[in-house]
């Protein structure tokens, strides 16, 4: 599927700040399922981007604005092609829980085992999660039953949280948006030693009345490394494993490695921020 | 030395003599409160000082049990004379290493004073004490300033910190005779000079001939009284050039030469000049030129202007949703 | 007469740091301290008492503690009974930490270049890559001299027979080191006569070697070095040792705030303009010190500080991810980097440990929870540690449930009982248990501080020496001859 996104994010200052230092992750990546055909970054007031390559492999864009200016608006325009990144006949069922021990040396799981900025491992949640795994001894299942569990019990709404909630503060609330779905997925899927990691980018909705949540918006989902078969994507605000649909942005330990713009300034503190995002279709007319 | 720390040294000596002109007025009020038997006079006596300290929009009428209170221990208005101990300290506090043990000793008990219900207890049963207490901690922590530190860059940021606050208490200890409705009586002419602790030198100079045009020349610009307006100016303007080593009579920032442009203006006028013009404008144009002086040095030796009024702050970060 | 101050003294069944093993008589190297302490009548002793009580008031040597309704300022206790090692154990305990640094480095250097120690299978791969304080901005980046702890404050405890053991590696930040120095300048005043004919060695250098040290990292050949200590602010726990180290130094002491950075340099702001800086002595955990690479909500820190640190145009002391090294679980591996890298047997043995992340261990540890100390893997200051032996079965039972919830991140040793040294009271003088804490530095040379700071559990049969849990110090000497 060719897929064309637009993302733009606003910023206005009540007076002029300065020393602008800002890093973006907003550049799709390209691997085997899914490959970035062209992205185009522009930031007002115009400035020189640099580009390097995060830990977690992610494009990074940075760039620093020294002068005056009272906004600063940053805009993103890709094209990628998506390709089915599961067979939905063959998921891959089979690999025990037990074998995860294994996995803790492996330089590619080390760290989404672990406590992060977002996720804690504490008893609480720990309990909380063999409870939800049950009798499963599979890792995707209980993977998969993480996901459905959080869908299940948690009210999507996004006048509770904010971009700083916590994961295990949101599987308290049990309410949210993708982001704290994401992070309470990950602490659950964390507290039972299986690697997990954040997942940032787009969401095409291709549903007929248009029931997708997230895709007005960027959004975030979580994957989790099954040994043998590689990482597969759960979205546990929609219920799905993650397909085609899906534009993957960057992946970390939790949001704050793949924040979609981060940065600091020297300025005044009250300000006001509009995010847009739209996703389209590109190569059919179902849309 | 390292910028910070100019600050702290600056802010610590403001802090600490506006708590001691602080002391004097209420003092000096409160005096004079005893002759007044009606409530409506009382409160005007007030207004004229609270407006003077520009003190009004902090003022909770309900919360204040008094207006003394409020000038001594408010919590709400920063330059509560409580709120200067305090503000004093902290300052104090992060610059430790520059300070001789002495000041710091000093400093610390005031604070502890203040801290505790002592204060409260002592201005409510032995004022006269309490005022003492306070005015005689500020004036031997100048005293230890001189004996026991360095006269070095620090000592000079402690310096202009003291005067500059000194020429704004003493302008402001003048303008409440001004901001009276009716002309100053002789009860307040004395209130302005006992304010500025300067009524026996007054009187050797005036001979007791007590108006507004004398207390005015006499707190404005006196050659040799302390906490004259000339006088004050007179060593900010030397502390910079000291700093700088530029000499005198040039200008290298623009905290010198608004410095030297503040002296010149009070030093080639004249108190009939001042009172054409009329005395609350004259005072008003002075502060705000202090203010700047003040401004500029934080800009030339402190901080960038643009960092002055902000602070480094995170971008806000978008949920995803 | 008054009863001499030793008559009621008791041993019990401890290793006493002045009479070992026996009762009675007096270790050799402690006679002399002995015989001057036993001459004192209680009214001389509690002068002397009350005279260095008020010698620490007056000079502010005080430390914060958390938890406390705006961090009260509390005078760290000392006591005047000097503890006194003697030269040959000395020797022998330089010798164990040299090796110890020596390997500590190596295993650093190792692990953020070509992890050879972890591919040979010596140390698991996972006990390092799941340390919360493995930088894996780190990998491949080389550090000045290949140094990344250039000051190291190790704990040293001794067991019912006297023989030293490593408690614990402070790879990070140790503090202490001032009141070591303030103990012995108080100490000099208190028993001015004491230490003629002693030949203690002296401590006073160590403000002048921690310079050198810091100077021998500086970027700039070609100028004497611009150093600074970085401190978290006046709020922090060990504001006095930052200012007295500063002061002792003759280098500024700096917040985060008084520091920029600029395309890739360091400076700092002064009266006269900004000013280059090349080495930060950082008292800072690395979690705070870049808003932009590591916690953003730090105000402590300075944004660009790791870019300038990562270009290699400002040096830090200790290097970034040093922690890995002082994480409790590494440090049960500590024996093998020493053999690894240095082909030596270790000098100074480690009190054996018990990793609850393996399963073995753990369930041994589940079991006997009631006669082990259990810490946390990655806290200090005596912090969330359990001793078994003074904790209620809920206490026990909470603690089960969160090393069962996450494994990695306790780690549970027996209970040694740690020597004890002759402390004074009110009105006597008792054994308490004590442990030391030296300090080395790493430059051109490995230095280490002759002695240490001991620190002293004031409360009864407490094992407990951290100043945070009302602990004590002594001032230490170690001898000559």
């Amino acid at each position: 599927m060719r897929l064309y996104v637009f993302h733009q994010t606003k910023y206005r200052y009540p007076s002029p700040v300065k020393d602008s230092f800002n890093e973006l992750r907003l550049y799709p990546i390209s691997n085997e399922w899914q490959k970035c055909e062209s992205c185009f970054i522009h930031v007002l007031p115009s400035t020189q981007l640099q580009q390097y390559l995060d830990l977690n492999g992610n494009i990074v864009n940075h760039f620093e604005i020294p002068q005056d200016h009272s906004k600063l608006i940053i805009e993103s325009r890709s094209t990628v092609t998506t390709h089915s990144r599961v067979d939905f006949n063959a998921l891959p069922y089979g690999k025990k829980m037990s074998t995860l021990k294994k996995m803790q040396g492996q330089s590619e799981a080390r760290p989404y085992l672990q406590s992060s900025s977002f996720v804690e491992i504490n008893p609480e949640s720990w309990r909380l999660a063999v409870d939800v795994q049950a009798d499963s001894q599979d890792i995707f299942q209980t993977a998969y039953m993480i996901m459905e569990f959080i869908f299940q019990n948690f009210e999507y709404s996004n006048s509770i949280t904010s971009v700083e909630t916590h994961g295990n503060q949101a599987l308290k609330l049990r309410k949210g948006v993708c982001q704290d779905f994401a992070h309470a997925a990950l602490v659950l899927c964390r507290c039972l030693s299986i690697p997990a990691r954040y997942v940032s980018g787009y969401v095409f909705d291709r549903t007929r009345d248009q029931s997708m949540r997230g895709a007005e918006a960027s959004h975030a989902w979580i994957e989790v490394l099954v040994n043998g078969f590689g990482w597969f994507g759960l979205d546990p605000t929609n219920n799905q494993v993650v397909d085609e649909n899906y534009i993957v942005l960057g992946t970390g330990m939790d949001y704050k490695d793949v924040a979609p713009v981060t940065g600091t300034y020297f300025g005044k503190p009250p300000k006001s921020m509009e995010v847009n995002v739209t996703v389209k279709r590109m190569d059919s007319s179902d849309r | 030395m390292l910028s910070r720390v100019a600050d702290n040294l600056y802010w610590m000596n403001r802090y600490v003599e506006r708590a001691e002109s602080l002391a004097r007025v209420v003092e000096v009020n409160q005096d004079n409160l005893l002759e007044l038997d009606d409530n409506i006079e009382l409160d005007r006596f007030w207004l004229s000082s609270i407006h003077a300290f520009h003190a009004h929009e902090y003022i909770d009428h309900e919360k204040e049990s008094s207006a003394e209170c409020f000038f001594l221990f408010s919590d709400s208005w920063p330059s509560s004379i409580r709120n200067c101990i305090f503000s004093a300290r902290e300052n104090a506090r992060m610059v430790r290493d520059q300070l001789s043990e002495e000041i710091w000793v000093e400093l610390n008990s005031i604070y502890h004073f203040f801290r505790s219900k002592d204060a409260e207890v002592s201005f409510d049963q032995t004022p006269q004490q309490f005022f003492q207490k306070v005015i005689r901690f500020s004036l031997v922590f100048q005293g230890l300033s001189d004996a026991t530190v360095n006269h070095d860059e620090g000592w000079l940021f402690m310096s202009l910190g003291k005067y500059l606050e000194r020429a704004d208490q003493t302008s402001r200890a003048l303008d409440a005779l001004t901001l009276k409705e009716k002309k100053p009586s002789r009860k307040d002419l004395i209130a302005a000079l006992r304010i500025c602790s300067a009524l026996s030198a007054f009187r050797r100079q005036y001979r007791g001939e007590l108006s507004l045009r004398n207390v005015a020349e006499f707190l404005l610009f006196s050659q040799d009284f302390p906490r004259s307006m000339r006088f004050a100016i007179r060593r900010i303007d030397s502390n910079l050039h000291e700093l700088s080593g530029v000499p005198s009579g040039n200008f290298s920032n623009e905290a010198e030469r608004l410095a030297g442009s503040a002296l010149a203006a009070v030093n080639f006028t004249n108190i009939d000049a001042v009172l054409a013009r009329g005395l609350h404008l004259s005072l008003d144009e002075l502060q705000l030129s202090l203010m700047d002086v003040g401004q500029k040095i934080f800009e030339t030796y402190v901080m960038s202007p643009l960092e002055l009024q902000n602070v480094n702050d995170d971008q806000s970060m978008q949920a995803q949703q | 007469m008054n009863p001499a101050p030793f008559e009621k003294y008791k041993t019990e069944d401890f290793f006493d740091e002045m009479f070992g093993n026996s009762s009675g008589e007096p270790l050799l190297h402690y006679q002399k301290i002995f015989d001057r302490i036993s001459r004192l009548t209680p009214v001389e002793i509690a002068e002397k008492r009350s005279h260095a009580d008020s010698s620490f008031l007056e000079h502010g040597i005080t430390f914060t503690v958390y938890g406390d309704e705006e961090g009260t300022e509390k005078i760290f206790p000392f006591d005047l009974i000097p503890r006194i090692i003697p030269r040959a154990e000395w020797e022998i305990v330089e010798q164990g930490l040299t090796q110890r640094i020596l390997a500590l480095n190596l295993f650093l250097n190792d692990i953020y270049h070509d992890g050879k120690i972890l591919s040979d299978g010596v140390i698991p791969k996972e006990i390092v890559y799941s340390s919360p304080n493995y930088r894996r901005e780190m990998v491949g980046i080389d550090v000045p001299k290949d140094i990344y702890v250039h000051v190291c404050g190790s704990d040293l405890i001794r067991d019912e027979t006297g023989a030293y053991y490593v408690l614990e590696d402070n790879a990070r930040c140790p503090s202490g080191v001032s009141y070591l120095l303030e103990n012995r300048q108080i100490m000099k005043r208190t028993f001015p006569q004491t230490f003629q004919g002693m030949s203690v060695r002296s401590v006073e250098l160590y403000p002048e070697i921690l310079l050198s040290t810091l100077e021998y990292l500086s970027p700039r050949r070609s100028q004497k070095p611009v150093c600074v200590v970085l401190t978290p602010g006046i709020y922090n726990s060990a504001y006095f040792e930052h200012t007295f180290l500063a002061r002792q130094m003759g280098i500024e002491i700096v917040e985060g705030r008084d520091l920029i950075a600029i395309d890739g340099y360091v400076y700092m702001r002064t009266t006269h303009g900004l000013v280059q800086v090349d080495v930060i002595y950082r008292r800072l955990d690395d979690d705070f010190l870049d808003p932009l690479f590591f916690n953003k909500d730090s105000t402590l820190g300075v944004a660009g500080l790791m870019d300038a640190y990562l270009k290699g145009n400002v040096a830090l002391a200790n290097g970034i991810g040093t922690g890995v090294a002082d994480d409790k679980v590494t440090y049960a591996y500590v024996p093998e980097m020493i053999r690894y890298y240095l082909g030596q047997d270790p000098i100074l043995p480690n009190v054996p440990t018990y990793l609850c992340w393996r399963e073995s261990d753990r369930d041994h540890v589940l079991e006997n929870l009631e006669n082990l100390v259990v810490k946390p893997a990655n806290e200090s200051g005596g912090y969330g540690l359990l001793v078994g032996t003074d904790s209620t079965k809920k206490e026990r039972e909470e603690y089960k449930e969160r090393i069962k919830s996450n494994p990695r991140d306790f780690i549970a040793q027996p209970i040694v009982s740690l020597s004890r040294h002759p402390t004074i009271f009110e009105d006597s003088i008792e054994g308490r248990h004590v442990d030391l804490r030296p300090f080395i530095l790493y430059g051109k040379d490995i230095d280490i501080v002759p002695g240490g700071l001991t620190r002293v559990a004031l409360r009864k049969d407490s094992l407990v020496v951290n100043s945070s849990q009302g602990g004590g110090s002594k001032d230490t000497w170690v001898l000559e001859n």
